[in-house]
């Protein structure tokens, strides 16, 4: 997408009209077009304010244009996407309806191209200038928000020097009243106070001692205790910094002057009537200076004074609510309480950055919500922009197809090249009830997938899930990583997920092949002896107590008589083809789930469930594996154990097998011996040798 | 010169057109596009299957191309049938009885018009 046009989506089902306005549009502008509402509703959702201004026919299949302006509504989309209605209706209740939904123009029919230009561009300049207004009005609030709270720190900064106080007092008092203000609105609404209020009276708190400033040194700075004549003049601090706000030439009438006033004359007066200078009572004191009064106590009790340590937060917590330090409103003290743990880790931290971000935000909120309910400053559009593009980027780099499921309406938006790896579209609606997405699916994969996501919380909402699908008539498997997401109301509502699907067929194919590797001899592809004995071993143990005749297993190994002279006759790539002749004999021999294994060099075994008589059985296979391949005799030796005897232990069948075969091989070549029929003697023999049959044969081959 | 000459064949209003549209090309353009517009189509297809909402679309479609194009006589007859088909809150057309009467107004003027373009 060419990023320096803007995007103008039109949304009409008949081709001509879409191709008669985006020619009359002309080329400056980026044309999407969209056959039926769900289009629009998909591209919207793909593209977000990614896109300038609709185009929207009101009679079209699927969903209206009503029903778009519905979900445009919905999703707040209507507030940053102006859009242009184009229809031949005049009816006027239908007119009205549309304005209703938040319809910015109309453009009637039929078409003049003079009429559609400046319908389009005044749209997309009122909205431009909107979006670029309300940039600026964002920065000046936050610079004038700024400004003021440093002025205002500074003054009292200035108090506070002369005043020898730490620095963070104003800060502190400042914060706190912010706090007890904050909580106090949620328990009652009996002192209209707005979010503007709290925060106006939060900045005038830092002039609360001003009148300080006319105080003596020698007293303002006493380390011991106030004579009465003292403490009188002490006490005038109040209403001299009163009448200091009064006395202003200019702004004395502003809300800010009348707020610091009331805060000056009476943050020292008490609940109960017995505080300074008015003797004011209950809520004859304005509630701002009874709020400063009870953050000025605590701050003062927690801070070191020239005539006394600080307290502990527990401590003035203690003295306050027993009443050492005055009488206060219940209901601040109430929100002190609420507060406490808040107040412990936020104060003496300088929290001026906070407050100018705090109230430049809800300033921001207010402004934004007079502008028309706008949600979103210039400035965080580009970086939506921003995050888009980049997200589109590494989507398209990293090769996975990336989804977004929404509930309402019910639809899937799969990436670019969704469509190449799925076989899918981009979009799909209602893809629960979608034939083709089914097919790709499956309805039981949805259905676990859809229960999954439906059964996380919102603290923990990720699912991971592998699934077999279906693309172009082949299975596939695909790992999926998905979030679920959850409304922010007191009981959370899933609305949608999204997440991405990674392609792991080959990854399976490889794990596969290395499977076969690790069990099966690459020169002969039977499998070899590590898994032979792993799958034998669990054979043998499936119905250990059962009928032993129908249950008789039969193990045999075997060996090729004159493998030796192949190899040293016509070297090793004939014996090589020799021993893949042979096992491809032996697997033909025998039934499919009978156990070939290669466990040495020509030595070969196989393990068989019997239940009729073994001898004719192993005569047969002997026979069939007897013969010649390319001229050279194939002449086989196998020894023969079984389960007769009740022995299950797949070691001692192979030794029983070994054994057999070792006498076979001393016997004379070709034929076979059952362990069964050999004598204490024979039996005997290679445990004497004490070495195995195989690696005997082995050197016996040698030797030769 | 052809332009003319197939609007004057089919009762079409050139001289509003081309002050809303602008320029011939244009216009052109648009008139054999037309050809491809299916609306004609999917009216006549839906009102086979009984589907009067689907063919209040196509009729609805039909009136507004036409109208923009200056199909003068097309678009009277896709209004009226449009008038007729159109559907109240209940989805019953507005009077059933009179689109068997619209109908080849409506195929005639629609034949024409395509006969008209062809010769451009």
């Amino acid at each position: 997408m060419n990023h320096t046009k803007q995007t103008i989506l039109i949304v009409d089902d008949s081709m001509l009209n879409r191709e008669l306005l985006a020619d009359m549009i002309g080329d400056n502008f980026n044309i999407l077009q969209a056959e039926d509402g769900k289009q629009a509703v998909a591209a919207m959702h793909k593209e977000g304010s990614g896109i300038s201004l609709v185009l929207l026919d009101y009679v079209m299949p699927q969903m209206d244009g009503f029903g778009v302006l519905e979900v445009m509504n919905r999703n707040g989309w209507i507030n940053d996407i102006p859009v242009i209605m184009v229809s031949a209706e005049s009816d006027a209740a239908y007119i009205e309806r549309a304005y209703e939904l938040g319809v910015t123009d109309f453009i009637n029919r039929p078409y003049d191209v003079n009429v559609v230009r400046r319908r389009v561009m005044n749209t997309l300049m009122l909205y431009q200038k909107q979006r670029t207004l309300m940039g600026l009005v964002a920065d000046q609030v936050y610079e004038r928000e700024k400004s003021n709270n440093l002025m205002v720190y500074i003054l009292s900064h200035i108090v506070e020097f002369r005043n020898g106080e730490s620095g963070m007092h104003v800060l502190n008092v400042q914060a706190m009243t912010e706090m007890i203000l904050t909580h106090l609105v949620r328990i009652t609404d009996q002192y209209h106070l707005t979010s503007e209020d709290i925060s106006l009276i939060s900045m005038a708190s830092s002039l609360h001692d001003i009148g300080k400033i006319a105080i003596p040194e020698e007293i303002l700075n006493k380390p011991g205790r106030f004579t009465d004549e003292e403490f009188e003049i002490m006490k005038t601090h109040s209403a001299v910094g009163a009448q200091m706000l009064d006395e202003l030439e200019l702004y004395k009438e502003e809300k800010l002057v009348r707020v610091a006033h009331d805060i000056c004359r009476w943050h020292h007066e008490r609940y109960d009537g017995r505080g300074y200078p008015d003797g004011l009572k209950g809520d004859e004191i304005p509630i701002s200076a009874q709020v400063v009064a009870l953050a000025d106590v605590y701050d003062a009790l927690t801070s070191p004074r020239v005539y006394k340590p600080p307290f502990s937060h527990e401590e003035a917590l203690r003295m306050i609510r027993d009443g050492e330090c005055g009488t206060f409103n219940p209901l601040i003290l109430e929100c002190l309480t609420a507060v406490a743990d808040d107040l412990k880790n936020r104060l003496n931290r300088g929290v001026t950055g906070r407050e100018i971000s705090v109230d430049a935000a809800r300033l921001l909120d207010s402004a934004f919500d007079a502008a028309g309910g706008a949600e979103a400053s210039s400035h965080t559009l580009e970086l939506l922009d921003y995050e888009r593009m980049k997200y589109h980027y590494f989507a398209s780099m990293s090769n996975e197809v990336q989804f977004e499921f929404t509930e309402e309406p019910a639809m899937i938006v799969l990436s670019d090249w969704g469509d190449r790896k799925l076989g899918l579209p981009e979009t799909v609606m209602d893809p629960y009830a979608d034939e083709a997405f089914i097919g790709v699916f499956g309805t039981e994969n949805l259905d676990v997938l859809s229960h999954r996501l439906r059964t996380t919380t919102p603290d923990s909402p990720d699912v991971a899930m592998d699934m077999e699908v279906t693309v172009d008539g082949e299975p596939r498997w695909l790992h999926l990583i998905a979030r679920a997401r959850w409304s922010d109301e007191a009981e959370p509502r899933y609305v949608g997920s999204f997440g991405k699907f990674i392609d792991i067929d080959d990854q399976q194919a490889q794990l596969r092949d290395l499977q076969f590797k690790a069990y099966h001899d690459p020169l002969t592809e039977v499998v070899n002896g590590a898994f032979a004995r792993k799958a034998i071993v669990e054979r043998l143990s499936e119905h250990p107590d059962g009928d032993r005749a129908s249950d008789r297993f039969v193990l045999l190994v075997c060996d090729l008589d004159l493998f030796k002279q192949a190899n040293d006759t016509y070297g090793h790539q004939f014996g090589d083809r020799v021993l893949q002749h042979f096992a491809d004999r032996l697997q033909d021999s025998v039934r499919g789930d009978d156990v070939v294994a290669r466990v040495g060099g020509d030595e070969f075994l196989v393990c068989m469930e019997c239940p009729v008589d073994p001898r004719p059985l192993i005569a047969r296979i002997h026979g069939s594996l007897e013969g010649e391949f390319e001229g050279f005799p194939l002449s086989v030796s196998m020894g023969v154990a079984t389960t007769d005897g009740g022995n299950r232990d797949y070691d001692e069948l192979f030794r029983q097998a070994d054994v057999a075969l070792y006498t076979k091989k001393r016997g004379g070549r070709g034929g076979f011996v059952f362990y069964d029929d050999l004598n204490e003697e024979e039996r005997g023999a290679l445990a004497e040798a004490g070495t195995t049959a195989l690696s005997g044969i082995d050197s016996d081959e040698r030797d030769r | 010169m052809s332009l003319e000459i197939a609007y004057a064949a089919m009762g079409g209003d050139l001289e509003t057109v081309r002050g809303r549209l602008l320029t011939d090309e244009r216009i052109e353009k648009f008139a054999k596009i037309f050809l491809q517009d299916t609306s004609m189509q999917t009216l006549e297809n839906a009102l086979e299957a009984g589907d009067f909402a689907e063919a209040y679309r196509g009729a609805h479609t039909l009136k507004g191309v036409s109208r923009d194009l200056g199909f003068t006589p097309l678009f009277n007859a896709a209004a009226e049938l449009s008038t007729a088909l159109k559907l109240d809150d209940a989805g019953v057309p507005a009077d059933l009885a009179r689109v068997p009467e619209l109908m080849p107004a409506v195929r005639d003027a629609y034949t024409l018009v395509v006969d008209s373009v062809a010769i451009i």
